[in-house]
């Protein structure tokens, strides 16, 4: 087993009357990208603080690459990559100046911007003012700048907002080849679609209160949502086979994620299908299920104190 | 493999620093200083005269009072304008919760800016009044050099120390702040405040009643304003009519009374304003 990059031990956190966090524990391990989930106010915000060891806790205990975060102590800060979410740098200043500004800052060689500029696509504006850079640029501008010590743990606050299709994808391209060399990647997100084909893992929070932590499969299963297959001949087929029945709906098979193995091979086996398209739910359709499980939760006056819904 | 290096606390500090000058270059304001002060040095020194109706050089003491009637209106406000946006706008821009997860501290970062903002003004300064100075130590009346460069001194150091105390109350004022346009509204109220209104009230107290009781709060009232410290400090300096401040006839403070209570206003706005950032939740 890997060892943990980020671990949350029943962690705390409130401003004044608000409880930010509340009672949070998970544990990432290292090499994995984890989506950060949630509605607005849930608590990914403060969540980011913590690991970035600009919050204390009120209550458990954050663990940052093996060791515990705490504002006092910055000792992991060089191997945490940051990009906060709308960042504008400093306007004046040229993007070479300004990631030199940053390396300077970390204790990386100056040597290292110009192949990082060229890296992220901003060689041939890097003597331009950041005033004139479009969106796309400043991104990959704060992405250079967030990977400049090479870190072992990268927290990006909403990297694809506003972004066109080329520039997100180019950003989770970079994120790709950064996990695949071992860097735990955290992102903070709301585009569901984009960040699904690349996460290991996914936390969603909820009112502070973690809703939701794993791979996709597994928050699938936790939810209780139906698998999807599809067959031209299924249509047919349910007449014959009382066992379908149940799970027919609109001409599509619909079974929660527990039964699809069991179904896979009574159509393979008994139905003689080979080609059934099956279709799992969807990050968007895991969140949603969630967002209104919380809302009920709600509405009948519970409250999330324990355990996930 | 990227190589990184420990950076000692005064190399960061430096590289903010070098930073924040390069930022304030480009976007003008630093200019603009350099124009206002070297303007108001060869005009005081050169054209001082012309309201006395004649066409000479003034006065070492003329030249100095004029100083100093004009820097405590002008240093404040190149001070404000060159500092107010030192933590409201990175906040606002997210750049100051960006340089806080990196390796350097919250009073490294309040002492890059000060070296930065305090540099710009203390160059602008010693440069404008010092061509004054020089102006008069070779065309003057004939006074001294020893007393041409030990007022200079004393208007320059005085005048560097009020430039860092407003730079320390522009900075306490962006921090508190939430926004930049905020910021620089209750700063330029606080200098209307400081500059004109607390003179006025002090003139009208004297006016009232100069008994002695009235006198203790003036002498009082001056300590608490560091522009009207500046002000005592420079014309006790240099010998020159104390204007407004000339009505206290029974001015008991002394020129190092005077100085010291100048470094107090620094050292605990630096202690304040340090405070204020280590409490700051970014």
């Amino acid at each position: 087993m890997s060892q943990m990059a980020v671990t949350f031990n029943q962690v705390s956190h409130y401003f004044d009357e608000l409880r930010a966090l509340n009672d949070l524990s998970f544990s990432l391990p290292g090499g994995k990208l984890m989506a950060l989930l949630g509605h607005n106010g849930a608590g990914k915000s403060t969540l980011i603080k913590m690991i970035l060891g600009l919050l204390d806790p009120c209550q458990g205990e954050v663990s940052v690459l093996g060791q515990t975060q705490n504002p006092a102590s910055k000792a992991a800060s060089t191997d945490i990559g940051y990009l906060p979410e709308n960042i504008s740098f400093y306007d004046k200043l040229t993007g070479h100046e300004v990631l030199s500004y940053f390396a300077a800052l970390k204790g990386v060689s100056a040597r290292a911007v110009a192949p990082l500029l060229e890296e992220f696509g901003l060689a041939y504006a890097q003597h331009k003012a950041v005033k004139g850079y479009s969106k796309g640029m400043k991104q990959r501008l704060g992405f250079a700048q967030a990977i400049l010590a090479r870190p072992r743990l990268l927290l990006l606050d909403e990297p694809t907002v506003g972004l066109d299709p080329q520039a997100s994808q180019f950003i989770y391209h970079k994120l790709k080849q950064l996990t695949d060399q071992g860097c735990t990647a955290i992102v903070c997100t709301h585009e569901l679609q984009l960040v699904e084909p690349q996460l290991d893992l996914a936390l969603v929070l909820g009112r502070g209160k973690r809703l939701a932590f794993g791979t996709l499969d597994e928050l699938v299963l936790n939810c209780g949502l139906g698998v999807h297959m599809a067959h031209p001949a299924l249509a047919g087929l349910v007449a014959t086979h009382p066992l379908l029945q149940s799970f027919y709906r609109d001409g599509d098979l619909i079974c929660p994620v527990s039964q699809r193995e069991v179904l896979m091979k009574y159509l393979t086996l008994e139905c003689q299908l080979f080609d059934v398209k099956v279709t799992l739910p969807d990050l968007a359709q895991v969140y949603h299920a969630k967002m209104a499980q919380m809302q009920v939760m709600s509405e009948l006056g519970l409250s999330l104190t324990s355990g996930e819904l | 493999m990227l190589t990184t290096v420990k950076r000692p606390n005064l190399q960061l500090i430096w590289v903010i620093a070098t930073k924040e000058i390069k930022d304030s270059v480009r976007n003008r304001w630093v200019m603009v200083v350099f124009a206002i002060f070297w303007l108001l040095a060869l005009c005081m020194t050169f054209a001082g005269s012309a309201v006395g109706g004649t066409l000479s050089l003034p006065s070492l003491s003329s030249v100095v009072a004029s100083l100093t009637t004009i820097s405590v209106f002008i240093i404040p406000l190149a001070a404000i304008l060159l500092s107010y946006e030192a933590f409201v706008g990175e906040e606002e821009a997210g750049t100051l919760q960006l340089l806080l997860t990196y390796p350097v501290s919250k009073s490294q970062i309040l002492a890059g800016k000060l070296l930065a903002h305090g540099g710009v003004l203390f160059t602008a300064i010693a440069s404008s009044y010092g061509s004054s100075a020089a102006i008069l130590l070779v065309f003057g009346r004939g006074e001294s050099w020893g007393e041409i460069l030990s007022a200079f001194a004393l208007l320059i150091a005085s005048s560097c120390v009020l430039a860092v105390i407003f730079i320390l109350i522009s900075y306490l004022v962006s921090l508190k702040s939430a926004e930049k346009a905020r910021a620089v509204g209750s700063l330029l109220a606080l200098w209307f405040a400081l500059v004109l209104i607390y003179d006025l009230l002090l003139l009208l107290l004297l006016v009232a009643d100069l008994g002695y009781a009235s006198q203790w709060l003036v002498n009082l009232l001056i300590l608490l304003n560091p522009t009207d410290l500046y002000r005592a400090i420079n014309m006790l300096g240099a010998s020159a009519p104390l204007g407004s401040l000339g009505l206290l006839a029974q001015y008991e403070w002394s020129l190092p009374l005077l100085l010291s209570t100048c470094v107090a206003w620094l050292v605990g706005l630096l202690y304040w304003t340090r405070r204020v950032f280590l409490k700051k939740l970014v």
